[in-house]
């Protein structure tokens, strides 16, 4: 099938901004035994990020279409969007997590170098075309979110959502493993796009163990990106979770595991749509209920956040599902969109936390806006673009989906959407309307911080700017999907 | 049956058994001797692959390392109250009634299997004549070196967690 | 493009600096920023309406906000010369406006918070008016009503403003609902939002009708009835009128701009905005007319006995534009226009001018106890009369020449016309009795205050009665652009101007009608005034005995026919208990349920959904593998 394979030092290239983002994290490990002040640590971890930023956008241009290590890692528009949904996710978090994790008494150098190791792994994830790399990136990106979870491990809840993560984590890697094999056992091979080939060629399309093997996989998938019924863990692990990690948690994982289902699915699995479809549309079915319904019945502001973020799950699954190029696109664009007003929503409720006060019950956020008008501004278009209200980049996300879906014929499928994202409004109202109408029970102090501020007016600006001038993202999407 | 088939059916059976036996012990140090003849099967399965080589490594990591340091730990926590609690939990049975299921099922399909890759460069004949050793290395450092870093990274990921969790200092 | 942007940009950037920035720097400099904002689009409007009155009409596409397929939403402008001219209308009042607040409101703890609002009124009232599809343009209506219910109650320590704001905005809802109906209907008729493309394609679905509830219904009709439904809203006419009067609890350069420049004339832009629409339903047109002419009337009555002054000047908006209506009605849209232009200045000069009695008897709105104000105030006295003498149509004054046009126009137009000018006419001559007698109240006769207010009595400073001569100035002389082609050859420029987007009115008359006509109103007006004049400054006994002889009559009026105690028994409270009801319920079946984990309505369902997460590992591993194992069975059995 292949000649000797050579490796040069040339492949190496496309990789610069992964190695650049665990070099940075390594010298993040040393500097925290040196630098007594972890705001250099932080700072640091911002700047390699920056760094590997740049290096996405200048090594080959944006879109310009690579690979490497003979087919095995590819850098093109598709992995590029999705790595600049990374880099802000990181760079977000740590904006917002420096102040709260001195608060939970766990700002040290590993943390951040944790968070770069983690976002590796997530970069790896949207870069790979072939099913081990893929496989490993999962994992490195698992691991390092295994132990963020766990790291305030004086807070027994934190180990219990690490343990609990790491757990059934592990399980899930095995239904991914066991997917692989099967794949490979069918095509002989892992490469993404030798797979397509060997699917049309050995016409494997309607084969069962095909399809059994691509069931695991989307298993697997659905387990990072929080899909119903492999949603257990989330509201568990991110209520223990430290906050700035849930926040972390709830966009990244879940962005690369979209990616690598879009990769995988789109790349891959193309001639299987209809079986895939089949597979993906009782589980978004299922997810929205369960996220959206669930969430009603919470009192912790991050558990219900992690119900949310199930239901967002779902809404997004919906574009994929159409199979077209324009429901992909839809899918990405509420990626991005979702990483600015979940992040921003997660901000709000670290501002809360201070010395000796949790401020994770809806209930501590009652007659905020007496004592804190803008805060409680910012919640409040938070909430409204979760909730999809325009103006705000929320709805301009689902309408999106929604319109593909549409478009590819599912209309029983928007109409299923639109009533679920009626009801999970009342979640999201309930908190605005904790916020805005009724009296305070205790006064609130809220924790604040300069990088604070900076997250909080980036991801506010961008939840309205995305919603007023939607075709700049938009655009963007399409450039790096298409080419 | 022939020689083949009786020699893969002994192991594949006594893998299931043996990991069943393996969970469903309640003292700990029990369970981990099950699984050290768990991990000799698993062996014996390498073997008939013609992978002489991953065979040593399954017994000497896992069987010599990991094995002794879950001993370890087993002994140093001191597991006494585990011992008595419930062997099962609650929905063991449907549990168990999914594993069936799910038995059922993979047989059903399994056994639906028509097409057959063609096979790969590695064949039994090729490995032979290189060597096992000196395959695995070449494949590891060439074709499948950037998993072979990806997987490195992991496990520095995995000291880095495993320091952080246990030994860090926290005010 | 950035020129025509910029005019509802500035006072949005002045409304955005104000309100971030107000709280804890700019405090009491915000008229800094407030003012040049206003005075620049005042500015860059003056140059826009240069640009039209050149030829050239702008319909620019700022950006599209939402592109699927057909579908497509953008933000842009139309700048005709209807637009050209409501746009001068509202920012040069704007400006006078801002200005005066700046003494008016001098001191107030929100000083601020308040020119952020103004401005973004005034903000949202531009885009409504130059908006170019009709999203756009809904956007700026429910902009509009937002700003008024934060605006009227702004002092919100006050219960009635609070209750003024909260009534505003419910009102408004009732319209809205029915414009928001429209809009759609619009969407799903021709497809687009776009004014171009709606109007151009009206024409081609004129007579066809759909199925309402068994009944088939003329769409064009049920369209412009339901737009209709909006404008009867927001600019307060009957039944919705309630809201206007009690609007005036907010700050008075508040009740100025929505009374004169913002929010109540929207409707009557939509109306004429829509024209091609409106023309094609001869159901609607009439509505349109009998529902101001109505109103016009019926205002004016219960103007005639209210004793606050600022209720009096809001019930006669009402009734002015109940005019404005009257003439929408019967297709003279430029007149309809003429006189929103004309009202804006003599009625801004009204408000303010209260506003300036009102601040120099410290917040006393009773007429009761005013009077003999004329000589400690006479620079607000003298435009007062101004505007008085325009409102109630003394020839010459700008009241004088729209009024006059709308009366003319109806009387041409047919005998539902006549009608309507009867009407007209008649309370035309009830306006100059209620704005005589408010001046004879006012600023006549002796002082009845207390010692303590006399004491105090002053005229206004500079900034505010700067702007009332100014005001003056337009209320005097803004009518002298549509002067009747009677009078002079090519006089009526305005209606010459509006031509191209309203069309002219059809209809001629005999020279002999005309003069007629206008004798007639300006017969009316002295008598009005003359009537006033005897009963208030003459025999000052026969108002009582007048009320006393007519007491039923009186207290009808006096209560404004207890339309407020109608909508209080048969729509407010009832919905009040019933929302009250479904709070209680809410509350105690939904949050409680939903609080403290009792999920009563949700019941079992969601009970057994939440069971399911019990924060047991080995539980969540087993739902994955039946996940899992579930798909793969459905695929078998199903396949």
């Amino acid at each position: 099938m292949e000649m000797e394979t050579t490796i040069s030092l040339l492949d190496i290239r496309p990789l610069v901004p992964e190695l650049t983002m665990i070099c940075v994290g390594l010298i993040v490990i040393l500097l925290d035994l040196i630098v007594r002040k972890k705001e250099v640590v932080a700072i640091v971890g911002i700047a390699g990020t920056l760094v590997a930023l740049y290096g996405t956008y200048k090594l080959y241009g944006f879109y310009e279409p690579q690979s490497a290590f003979s087919g095995m890692f590819v850098l093109d528009g598709y992995s590029n969007f999705f790595k600049l949904i990374f880099y802000l996710n990181i760079i977000l978090t740590i904006c917002i997590s420096f102040k709260y994790m001195a608060i939970e008494k766990a700002s040290f150098g590993e943390y951040y170098a944790l968070l770069m190791f983690a976002t590796t792994g997530m970069m790896i994830m949207a870069s790979a075309a072939d099913l081990i790399v893929l496989y490993l990136g999962l994992e490195l990106m698992a691991l390092s979110t295994y132990i963020l979870a766990g790291i305030t491990r004086k807070r027994q809840r934190s180990n219990e959502a690490a343990l609990k993560y790491f757990f059934l984590g592990a399980f899930s890697s095995a239904f991914l493993l066991y997917g692989i094999s099967l794949t490979y056992g069918l095509t002989g091979t892992t490469n993404l796009r030798e797979i397509a080939s060997a699917l049309q060629t050995l016409d494997l399309n309607g084969s069962p163990i095909m399809y059994l093997g691509l069931i695991f996989m989307i298993v697997a998938f659905g387990f990072k990106i929080a899909l119903a019924p492999f949603h257990m863990w989330a509201p568990d692990v991110y209520e223990g979770a430290p906050t700035s990690i849930t926040a972390f948690m709830s966009v990244g994982p879940k962005a690369a595991g979209f990616a690598v289902l879009g990769r995988v699915l789109f790349g891959a699995f193309a001639g299987m749509q209809v079986q895939w479809a089949s597979i993906l549309i009782p589980m978004a079915v299922l997810t929205m209920a369960v996220g959206s319904i669930i969430a009603l019945a919470q009192t912790n502001i991050k558990r219900m956040l992690a119900y949310s973020s199930i239901a967002h799950a779902g809404y997004m699954l919906l574009g994929v599902i159409t199979g077209t190029t324009g429901g992909l696109m839809s899918t990405v664009n509420y990626l991005a969109i979702y990483l600015f007003m979940n992040i921003g929503a997660f901000a709000i409720v670290i501002m809360l936390r201070r010395e000796g006060f949790q401020g994770e019950n809806i209930e501590d956020y009652m007659g905020l806006s007496k004592s804190h008008p803008l805060a409680s501004a910012l919640m409040l278009i938070f909430m409204f673009s979760l909730a999809g209200i325009p103006p705000t980049a929320g709805f301009i996300g689902k309408f999106y989906v929604f319109m593909e879906v549409i478009k590819a014929g599912y209309v029983y499928l928007a109409i299923i959407a639109v009533a679920f994202s009626a009801i999970s409004a009342f979640f999201y109202l309930r908190v605005v309307m904790y916020i805005y109408m009724k009296d305070p029970k205790e006064e609130v102090v809220l924790t604040r911080s300069p990088s604070m501020s900076i997250a909080l007016a980036v991801t506010a600006m961008m939840v309205l700017i995305l919603g007023i001038f939607p075709s700049f993202l938009l655009n963007l999407v399409r450039y790096s999907i298409l080419g | 049956m022939t020689a083949p088939q009786l020699f893969f059916a002994y192991f594949a059976v006594m893998i299931t058994v043996l990991s069943l036996l393996m969970i469903t012990r309640r003292n700990p140090v029990h369970g981990v001797l099950w699984m050290l003849v768990l991990f000799v099967h698993i062996a014996g399965l390498y073997i008939f692959l013609n992978a002489e080589f991953l065979a040593a490594i399954q017994i000497i990591v896992y069987a010599g390392a990991i094995l002794v340091l879950f001993l370890f730990v087993i002994m140093l926590l001191n597991l006494k109250k585990e011992e008595t609690v419930k062997k099962f939990q609650k929905h063991w049975l449907v549990g168990v009634g999914t594993g069936i299921i799910f038995a059922v099922f993979s047989v059903s399909i399994v056994r639906k299997i028509e097409v057959f890759p063609q096979l790969g460069k590695y064949t039994i004949e090729a490995v032979k004549a290189e060597g096992n050793i000196m395959t695995v290395g070449k494949v590891l450092y060439t074709k499948y070196l950037l998993p072979f870093e990806i997987a490195s990274v992991i496990l520095l990921v995995a000291i880095i967690g495993a320091v952080v969790l246990a030994k860090k200092r926290i005010e | 493009m950035l020129k025509y942007t910029l005019i509802p940009l500035l006072p949005f950037l002045s409304f955005l600096i104000n309100i971030l920035f107000g709280r804890n720097f700019i405090k009491d400099r915000a008229h800094w920023i407030a003012v040049p904002a206003v005075v620049g689009s005042f500015l860059l409007a003056v140059s826009a309406f240069l640009d039209v009155a050149g030829g050239r009409d702008i319909n620019v596409n700022i950006y599209s906000w939402i592109v699927s397929g057909s579908f497509n939403v953008s933000v842009g402008f139309l700048i005709d010369r209807l637009s050209a001219i409501m746009l001068i209308v509202v920012t040069s009042i704007s400006t006078l406006i801002f200005i005066y607040s700046i003494g008016y409101m001098h001191g107030d703890g929100g000083y601020y918070r308040f020119f952020a609002y103004l401005s973004l009124f005034v903000f949202s009232m531009l885009i409504l008016v130059m908006a170019n599809n009709f999203l756009l343009m809904y956007f700026g209506w429910e902009a509009v009503g937002l700003c008024s219910y934060f605006l009227i109650g702004y002092w919100f320590h006050k219960k009635s403003a609070a209750d003024a704001g909260k009534k505003a905005f419910i009102v408004n809802r009732f319209g809205d609902f029915g414009f928001g109906l429209g809009v759609i209907l619009i969407f799903l008729t021709f497809g687009s939002m776009d004014y171009m493309q709606v109007f151009g394609e009206a024409g081609g679905i004129a007579g066809q009708t759909i199925n309402l509830l068994g009944y088939d219904v003329n769409l064009i009709t049920l369209i412009c009835l339901l737009l209709f439904c909006g404008a009867v809203g927001k600019s307060a006419q009957v039944p919705l009128h309630v809201w206007l009067p009690d609007a005036m609890e907010g700050p008075t350069p508040v009740s100025a701009l929505i009374h004169a420049a913002t929010m109540v004339t929207a409707g009557v832009f939509m109306v004429a905005r829509c024209n091609p629409l409106f023309n094609l339903s001869e159901v609607a047109m009439n509505t349109v007319a009998i529902v101001g002419g109505v109103t016009a009337i019926f205002a004016a009555t219960i103007a005639l006995v209210q004793t606050d002054i600022k209720r009096v000047i809001a019930y006669s908006t009402v009734s002015q534009l109940g005019y404005m209506f009257l003439a929408l009605g019967v297709g003279a849209y430029s007149a309809a226009i003429f006189h929103l232009y004309t009202h804006a200045y003599f009625k801004a000069l009204l408000f303010l001018g209260s506003g300036s009695v009102i601040h120099a008897l410290h917040d006393e709105q009773n007429m009761q106890k005013m009077g003999g104000l004329k000589k400690y105030m006479p620079v607000t006295y003298w435009v007062f009369i101004l505007a008085t003498l325009s409102i109630t149509g003394i020839p010459f004054f700008s009241g004088f020449f729209s009024k006059d046009e709308i009366l003319w126009r109806a009387y041409l137009a047919g005998d539902l016309g006549k009608f309507l000018w009867f009407l007209g006419t008649l309370a035309a001559l009830l306006t100059a009795f209620y704005s005589w007698r408010l001046i004879y109240l006012t600023f006549h006769g002796k002082f009845r205050g207390t010692h303590e207010q006399e004491e105090h009595l002053h005229e206004s400073p500079p900034v505010i009665t700067v702007p009332l001569m100014l005001l003056a100035v337009g209320a005097v002389a803004a009518g002298w652009v549509g002067i009747p082609p009677i009078f002079a050859e090519h006089g009526d420029k305005i209606g010459e101007f509006l031509a191209p987007v309203l069309g002219y009115p059809e209809g001629e008359g005999t020279h002999a009608q005309e003069y007629f006509v206008m004798g007639a109103s300006i017969f009316v007006a002295v008598a009005g005034w003359i009537i006033a004049y005897t009963m208030y400054l003459k025999k000052t006994e026969l108002p009582q005995k007048l009320g006393a002889a007519f007491q039923p009559v009186y207290k009808l009026l006096f209560n404004k026919y207890y339309i407020d105690e109608l909508y209080s028994k048969t729509i407010v409270q009832p919905t009040l208990k019933a929302s009250d009801k479904i709070i209680l319920g809410f509350d105690t079946y939904i949050i409680e349920g939903i609080v403290n984990g009792i999920p009563n309505l949700i019941g079992a369902f969601s009970r057994k959904l939440r069971k399911i997460q019990t924060g047991l590992l080995s539980d969540y591993g087993l739902i994955m593998a039946i996940g899992a194992l579930s798909i793969i069975g459905v695929w078998i059995f199903l396949r």
